[in-house]
């Protein structure tokens, strides 16, 4: 009876916990790292790309993706279940204008996609899906960019930074740490390429960054735009090393002088 | 009094469709789109029943959006075409059909032509160099065997829908005095004024 | 209690794996290999064989069909092959429902399903099994090998877990980490069929560990464009045109007597 397919695979455990979908968690926490910063009037999704093998086609490779022309997506986890979550996702952005008239809002499709994985949660015989998303959008009609997390139990909430995936409790904290409200276009996109940096070694090459400015305007960075960006980030923290070092040095200096003047004392108080 | 004409010429589409509104003998208004574009090269003029029209084309519409956003390019003229006379098809057959007149036009970008399909409400498709739906088909098309030249330029083929138009104006008993005339070729679709 | 995550229908291990995935990966790393190798102007695909018995009757094979042996290659619309390793029986039932796919898409938009779509349309089938119904996933990897308009010649591999990708050379299969890595070496960007075609002999032998193969042991496929109609055109070969393409390419095997001969 407990192999029955119709039994529910996420199922309270006796001390409240549903098990599967945690588990599901730890599937988003192996995949690749993806970064969401909200600025002023500009919205940036920043992923983590895996360095494509040598004879693979970059082009089937896709992290980020557009759920309708102003609404994109990025997901961590595996990567089926992300391409069969994005395309309900796509017939539910044409289904809603196609009903309504009008696009979708940010919140409606994070909602919508939130709720699926929730269903997936719940429903006999299936297990959750294993990824986390980050929608960055603009709503139709509006000026303020919005970002949306939505998790493998159905959970989604808004976000003025956040990221899912690899490392991701790492970044969040960066995040965290240097976010600031109103930030401008580059500055949100500086600081979405140094959280990234926090996780990806490799530098610019496995880094993809989009950045949406208004309702339907949407642009990928070329490689050698990451690149200049990730060669300031290191400039001004070589600058930011070569001020501490001189620092450490001067109170280094101090130090030294200081003991040598208490070595002077003590010599002659020894006398 | 529904009147809509296509034509094509050297790498280009012209969709031409009357923009009057109307119920019985009243218009209600003369400024209705009836040509929607559908993808970056693709145009459908549609006419027949009102209420039809407008919900067969928005479905149309969202269908082949839906298609482009989820693999990265738009459907051919030629798949696109197909597909729609299938909806149509499929309609017939139910308990409520749509009954949709067609003229869908687009440029292939991946063989770089330009094509034209005429269909009807019954699901008949065929490919045409012109075609026209509702009564200016009665005028148009003689006109347009005599003038169609495939290798015009657009002003050539402008100036051949201009003696469509003039000529239903000349003979219908009740013709429609405004037009939007749309134009798909290499560069993607735009509007024009006659 | 061990077992438990990985006994049971496809649900997530506390690490967040899926062990049913893997298990079905590893079934297919016994398989035979199916090789693929994009060229410029087509695509060209080779399996091998595994002889079961010495008994086992290939005869009705040799003239029907497309060719071949329709063991790990087939024709799966006018305009893809597709090469399978894994379980036979999973890949025949994938096979039939990516022809199916193949023939819908057709019936709605007349026109050959892009490549890219085919492989979407089984992964989609794929991932289904992974999350869905109670049910075991695939045994079967695939490599589709295809032509449309919108990319061209292409070449995709899908696994077990619906995941799918775009390749200018890969295999499936078993040894494919000393195939892998002799097609990484020898691929060119501007590489021909013809050259494709010694290439992925040369490495099915290597995989093979046999300095010469047969038709009996191996299966063969090209896609090219028509020259006359410019429409793309798979030809599976048969027996006896592997064992004409082996001889001219040296890797035949030779008979005992001239062998005994050399000696």
């Amino acid at each position: 009876m407990s192999r029955s397919y119709d039994r529910a695979l996420t199922v309270f455990s006796p001390d409240g916990h549903l098990f599967q979908v945690e588990y599901a968690l730890e599937a988003v926490r192996k995949g690749t790292c993806a970064v969401g910063v909200r600025g002023k009037d500009v919205v940036v999704l920043g992923v983590e790309k895996k360095s494509v093998l040598q004879l693979q086609d970059p082009r089937t490779v896709r992290k980020v993706v557009m759920l309708d022309d102003h609404v994109c997506l990025a997901f961590a986890g595996l990567t089926a279940d992300g391409r069969v979550l994005i395309d309900k996702a796509r017939i539910e952005c044409q289904s809603h204008r196609l009903t309504v008239e009008d696009p979708v809002t940010v919140e409606y499709i994070t909602r919508h996609i939130a709720g699926i994985q929730q269903r997936y949660t719940q429903s006999g015989g299936v297990r959750p899906f294993g990824i986390s998303t980050l929608i960055i959008g603009f709503d139709p009609h509006d000026t303020r960019p919005r970002l949306y997390q939505t998790e493998p139990s159905g959970i989604y909430s808004a976000w003025k930074a956040n990221a899912i995936g690899r490392s991701s409790k790492t970044v969040r904290e960066f995040l965290e740490k240097n976010h600031k409200d109103d930030l401008s276009r580059d500055e949100a996109i500086k600081l979405t390429v140094k959280s990234l940096l926090e996780v990806v070694q490799t530098g610019a090459k496995n880094i993809e960054i989009s950045v949406m400015e208004s309702y339907g305007k949407v642009t990928s960075l070329a490689l050698p735009e990451i690149e200049a960006i990730v060669a300031e980030i290191e400039r001004e923290k070589e600058a930011e090393a070569e001020r501490k070092r001189s620092r450490l040095a001067a109170t280094a200096a101090g130090q030294a002088a200081m003991s040598l003047r208490a070595g002077d004392a003590g010599g002659t108080s020894g006398q | 009094m529904e009147v809509s004409f296509a034509l094509t010429g050297k790498d280009y589409v012209i969709v031409a469709a009357d923009t009057t509104a109307a119920r019985s003998i009243v218009k209600m208004k003369t400024d209705q789109d009836k040509i929607k574009i559908l993808s970056p090269h693709l145009l459908m003029a549609y006419s027949g029943e009102p209420g039809d029209t407008l919900q067969f084309a928005e479905y149309v519409e969202r269908n082949i959006r839906l298609y482009q956003i989820r693999n990265l390019y738009a459907l051919s003229p030629s798949a696109a075409a197909s597909w729609i006379r299938r909806s149509l098809a499929e309609s017939l057959r139910s308990r409520n059909s749509y009954a949709v007149n067609l003229l869908v036009g687009g440029f292939d970008t991946t063989t770089q032509e330009p094509h034209l399909y005429w269909i009807d409400y019954l699901g008949t498709m065929t490919e045409i160099p012109f075609g026209a739906h509702g009564y200016g088909s009665y005028f148009a098309l003689s006109l347009l065997d005599r003038y169609h030249d495939p290798d015009a330029s657009l002003e050539e083929g402008l100036a051949t829908l201009k003696r469509c138009i003039d000529e239903v104006s000349k003979r219908l008993v009740v013709s429609p005095d405004r037009y939007k005339v749309k134009v798909v070729d290499k560069d993607g679709v735009r509007e024009v004024e006659l | 209690m061990a077992r438990r995550y990985d006994s049971r229908t496809t649900i997530f291990s506390p690490e967040g794996r899926l062990y049913q995935i893997e298990y079905a990966m590893e079934a297919i790393s016994h398989a035979g290999t199916v090789i693929g190798v994009l060229a410029t102007d087509g695509v060209v695909l080779a399996a091998e064989k595994k002889v079961t018995g010495k008994l086992l009757d290939l005869s009705s094979s040799k003239e029907g069909g497309y060719g071949g042996s329709g063991e790990k290659i087939f024709l799966l619309n006018a305009n893809v092959i597709g090469g399978v390793a894994g379980l036979t029986a999973d890949a025949n039932s994938l096979v039939n429902y990516a022809r199916t796919a193949a023939q819908r898409h057709l019936l709605s938009y007349n026109e050959d399903i892009p490549v890219e779509l085919l492989a979407q349309r089984l992964c989609d089938l794929k991932q289904g099994y992974t999350q869905f119904g109670g049910l075991r996933p695939f045994g079967v990897s695939l490599l589709y090998a295809g032509y449309d308009p919108h990319y061209q010649f292409q070449l995709y591999h899908s696994d077990p877990s619906g995941n799918y990708s775009g390749w200018k050379a890969t295999c499936i299969g078993a040894n494919i980490g000393t195939a892998q890595s002799l097609l990484k070496q020898e691929y060119k960007d501007d590489i021909t069929v013809k050259e494709a075609i010694s290439l992925v002999l040369k490495t099915m032998s290597k995989t093979m560990d046999s300095p010469t193969l047969g038709s009996e042991k191996l299966e063969f496929a090209v896609l090219m464009l028509d020259p006359k109609t410019k429409q793309p055109r798979a030809k599976i070969y048969k027996p006896a045109e592997i064992d004409a393409l082996l001889l001219a390419e040296g890797l035949m095997k030779k008979d005992e007597d001239t062998e005994m001969k050399g000696v």
